[in-house]
This record gives structure tokens, sequence and C-alpha cells, in this order.
């Protein structure tokens, strides 16, 4: 009879020892997957868009008095690689200063040659399509450009142009 | 866990997260799912994204074939536009085929096609999609917008007075 009841009292105290290592061992399970998790995106950082060959795209809007982009579509070496349709809100972020970021790519060292379309309407209303294209040369380094939409006040007019970061 | 696990674990995630770039068609909503989201152009003005109708309910008329169809969707923009007080969104989706023109109407009408990736395509079209303000489906109502108009209305007029009221209309 004795021996049931120091059963019966220790039985708790078992259990929540018992409670108390799973808990530990949950704490452990979790900063481990935690540590993977960091692991897992630093490496898919480097594998996915090394420096080596990463290139950035960026796009801003100075003033954008006499043209509102819709849509644009950037091509590298004739093939698409960036696409973005713009919503008021975006184009108003824009006004106010925003730096769009359009997208990482990647792209070998070497020359290549860049297209980006921008399609919109201007201050009539009319439609309009603002294009750059030139020939970029990717070093080791990362490439980080900027297409910025800039008004031409003598023309009422805009022009897209692209510049390096 | 070894170099090569972790690999094998980094491209599975990243074909997975490549899977999930490109929006597939879908046929599958059903009232009480999020409706996932899209950026559609419109053929009269700024293009319209999902997410950023969210907090005020909105009503998608996803149009079947339609050439001008201007006629039968009067009604939809007057229903939407009288509702503007309450909150009421409206929007129209617009997929060409062949030679057809769009309507010509005072709310958006969005584009869909299928070069531009941000956007999906609503196979059950035609259709009238009732999305809350939480971005989920709550009514749905397909079929001919001429003969489905009676009942949108009713539905519309009791789900903006009611609020989310988890009804099902097919």
């Amino acid at each position: 009879m004795r021996l049931l009841l120091i059963i019966a009292l220790l039985l708790p105290q078992l259990s929540l020892a018992e409670d108390a290592a799973v808990r530990k061992e949950v704490l452990a399970a979790k900063e481990t997957v935690l540590e993977l998790n960091r692991d897992l995106y630093e490496l898919e950082r480097e594998l996915l868009s090394p420096a080596t060959t990463r290139a950035a795209f960026n796009l801003t809007l100075n003033h954008g008095e006499y043209f509102e982009p819709l849509s644009i579509e950037i091509s590298v070496d004739d093939e698409l690689k960036v696409q973005h349709l713009y919503t008021e809100r975006q184009v108003k972020a824009l006004r106010m200063g925003a730096v769009q970021p359009l997208g990482d790519i990647n792209l070998a060292p070497g020359k290549h040659s860049v297209r980006a379309v921008v399609r919109g309407v201007d201050h009539l209303g009319q439609g309009r399509e603002l294009s750059v294209t030139e020939m970029v040369n990717k070093t080791s380094k990362p490439l980080i450009t900027e297409l910025v939409i800039v008004d031409r006040d003598d023309l009422q007019s805009a022009r897209v142009q692209l510049k390096y970061w | 866990m070894g170099y090569l696990a972790r690999y094998v674990v980094l491209i599975l995630l990243s074909c997975a997260s490549w899977a999930g770039e490109t929006i597939e068609p879908t046929n599958s909503l059903r009232p009480g799912d999020l409706v996932p989201d899209f950026t559609l152009p419109a053929v009269n003005g700024f293009g319209q994204r999902l997410a950023e109708a969210r907090g005020a309910p909105l009503m998608i008329v996803w149009l079947g074939r339609c050439d001008e169809c201007s006629e039968t969707l009067v009604r939809y923009q007057l229903l939407a536009e009288s509702l503007a007080m309450d909150g009421l969104k409206g929007w129209f989706v617009w997929t060409p085929e062949g030679k057809d023109q769009p309507p010509k109407m005072r709310l958006p009408v969005l584009k869909y096609e299928p070069r531009w990736n941000q956007g999906w395509q609503f196979e059950g079209r035609p259709a009238v999609l009732l999305i809350d303000p939480d971005g989920e489906l709550d009514h749905l109502i397909t079929g001919d917008l001429d003969d489905n108009y009676p009942e949108t209305e009713k539905v519309l007029m009791r789900w903006l007075s009611l609020g989310r009221d988890g009804q099902i209309s097919e």
C-alpha cells in the first residue's frame, strides 16, 4: 500500500521532468531549424544570384509631368527578362520619389544588349512608348542599373535613360 | 546535415519558388477561398492589382466572349456605381479573342493577356465574383451575364447590407 502511495506521489514529478526534457528538445530542434534556414538563405543567395552574375534593374520617375508609365519590359540580348504592370498607386509612389526594384537577373560577364520599353500615356492622355537600347559591359562585379524617366520641358515630352550605380 | 543534403533541399525550395512565380489559370475558386493576387492592364487607364483593392468589397465581372459588349455590361456598371457609396468597387475583366474590341465602360476594363505573368485567367467565365474586404471570395455567380443580372443584384444588395454571410450562390 505504501509503495503504491509513493509511486502515486512520484508519478507527477516524473511527468514534469519528462515535459521539461521534451521542451528542451523542442527548443533545440527549433534552434537547429533556424540555423538551417539561415544557412539555406545564404546558400540560395549565393547560388541564385552570385555577385559575379548579378544584374539589378531599378526604375525612377523624375517629375512625371509628361509621361505616366503603365508597363515596362526589359529584354537582354533579345530575351524578355523583366516585365511589370503599374497601378495608379505605384505611379503615385514613383512620383513621390520611390525607387522601384524591378528585379535581379543573372548575367554572365561580357557585353550584352539591354533594351527597355516603357509604355504609358502622355500629359494629353495619348498612348506613348519610350525605349532605350544600350550595350552594357558586365564585369565580375554586380551590375546595378537605374532606368530614369525624365521630363523634357522644351519638347513637353519625356525620355528614358539608363544609369549605372 | 551534410552539404549535399542542404544542396538538395535548396534545389527543391528553388523549384517550388520558381513554380510559384507562374500564375496558372484557375477554375477551382470556391466561396470562402482567398482569391489569388493578380495585376492586369486596363484598356481604359491604369492597371489594377487585386491586393491594392483590399479593404473594400469588390465585384469582378469576368467576361466570356465579348466584342464591344457594352450593352450587356451597362446594368452591372450602374449597379456598381450606385453602390460606390457603400464602398463597392467594380472591375470588368475582358479576354480578347480574334479581332474583338473591348467594351467602352467608365469602370476599369482589365485585359487578360497571357504575356503578362502577373495575371491569371478564370476558366469558369462568364462569372461574377464578389470578394470581401479581406480578399476572400464570398459569392460566385457563374453563367450568362444577362440571365444572371437579377440574381447578382439580389445577392449583392444582401451581401453589402449583411456583410459576409458565407452563403453560396451559383
